[in-house]
């Protein structure tokens, strides 16, 4: 009997405990993440930026904020075709940048010998409004483009003002709701594409696991589930459901971070598995692999890279 | 005489293989056979197929992940040693 009633007494003390905690943190909830981050655990654990061929970046610190950046990248490019066969050109690019890192202000420019030339900036205009912006110029009439972002933090929401060139605009708005979850909405218009739109989102995260849903007037509805298994062990799973196109995409993948190498694994429903390695060789050393097998359209892809400096 | 007595032989031998091959069991077990066969090798076919995703897939997922673990606990276990070996070291990272 002592023993039923121990953990009985041991229960009820938590729960009371939790309920303080809540009632105290509904005054002071913490600053959600940005709407347009929602899934940001899940992209990191699924998406690594796969590539083909043969790919060399060295960043080269000139003084603690300045620093320029040279990357070769040599291999397959893909190229749309009406044929579900993927058609491949061997290219090879050299991209110049220079960057400019300051706490409150930061600078990026990339320039490509193909003639792409973009840029970036994050300014911390007070404490609480940030203005991101970013621009990209190219050859072709119709690709380059303009965007700034005005992103505001308040104590327990984020909201964001969007104009880009075309004309677009975007607003969205996020505010956690309990401890842990969080809700948010965005509206966007795009005159260019003929394109407006009403999205929601809501996010759930605790220390060991994060789960999302997000749903958009366009049809879209992604769904993700990321779940810490331990200090270096993250399993991750994601939804993607188009109503428009029907297109339906399922993955599940893994994360290790290990203490000389991250490796990412990713297997999806279109029969397409992938994995991407880092390794540390030395201190400001990176070798990285890449491979992507898509079964269902018979395209291998595998790439390896280097990385110095950082 | 063997050559006539072969003849024989072959006379009676291809009397009965011509019956036996006219009876209907003999065409249903042959349909069957050829069948059976076809069957076979589809069945060779797709597991050879799935055997190759299946395999293809591991080699891309599984097999680099063993090795990242293998090289990791190796690691955990060299420094483990170093640590019992020098004593030292082990005294000082837990009151860092």
């Amino acid at each position: 009997m002592a023993a039923q009633t121990d953990p009985l007494f041991g229960t009820i003390p938590k729960e009371t405990e939790i309920k303080k905690e809540e009632r105290t943190n509904y005054m002071d909830l913490p600053t959600p993440i940005p709407f347009e981050e929602a899934h940001r655990e899940a992209m990191m654990s699924l998406k690594p930026e796969h590539f083909e061929g043969m790919r060399f970046d060295f960043t080269k610190g000139l003084n603690p904020r300045f620093s320029l950046s040279h990357s070769l990248f040599m291999g397959p490019m893909e190229f749309p075709s009406q044929s579900s066969e993927v058609i491949k050109i061997p290219t090879s690019n050299y991209e110049f940048g220079a960057n400019f890192i300051d706490p409150k202000f930061m600078l990026f420019g990339r320039m490509l010998t193909d003639g792409r030339l973009s840029a970036r900036l994050k300014a911390d205009l007070s404490d609480n409004l940030t203005l991101k912006g970013n621009a990209q110029l190219t050859n072709e009439p119709q690709m380059s483009h303009g965007m700034a972002n005005f992103d505001y933090k308040g104590t327990d929401w984020r909201g964001q003002f969007q104009f880009g060139n075309g004309p677009l605009f975007g607003l969205s708005y996020i505010q956690s709701v309990t401890r842990h979850l969080s809700l948010g909405s965005e509206v966007f218009w795009a005159e260019q594409q003929r394109k407006s739109g009403l999205g929601v989102a809501a996010r759930y995260n605790t220390d060991k696991m994060v789960a999302t849903g997000q749903m958009a007037s366009t049809g879209m509805v992604a769904l993700s589930y990321v779940q810490k298994i331990s200090e270096k062990v993250t399993l991750a799973s994601d939804f993607m459901y188009n109503l428009m196109s029907r297109d339906v995409t399922a993955s599940v993948g893994y994360d290790y971070i290990l203490r000389q190498c991250r490796l990412r694994g990713k297997l999806d429903s279109n029969g397409c598995a992938s994995a991407f390695l880092e390794e540390r060789l030395n201190m400001g050393l990176n070798f990285i692999l890449s491979a992507e097998v898509d079964h269902k359209k018979k395209d291998y892809k595998f790439g390896f890279g280097m990385t110095v400096g950082e | 005489m063997a050559s006539r007595k072969g003849n024989n032989n072959d006379g009676v031998l291809s009397k009965v293989r011509n019956t036996i091959n006219s009876s209907s069991i003999v065409q249903k077990g042959k349909q069957a056979a050829s069948s059976a066969s076809t069957v076979f090798w589809k069945v060779c076919k797709s597991t050879g197929k799935a055997a190759w995703y299946t395999g293809t897939t591991t080699l891309v997922l599984i097999v680099p992940l063993i090795i990242v673990m293998d090289r990791e606990q190796q690691l955990i276990e060299v420094e483990q040693h170093n640590a019992a070996l020098l004593g030292a070291p082990t005294g000082l990272s837990p009151s860092m």
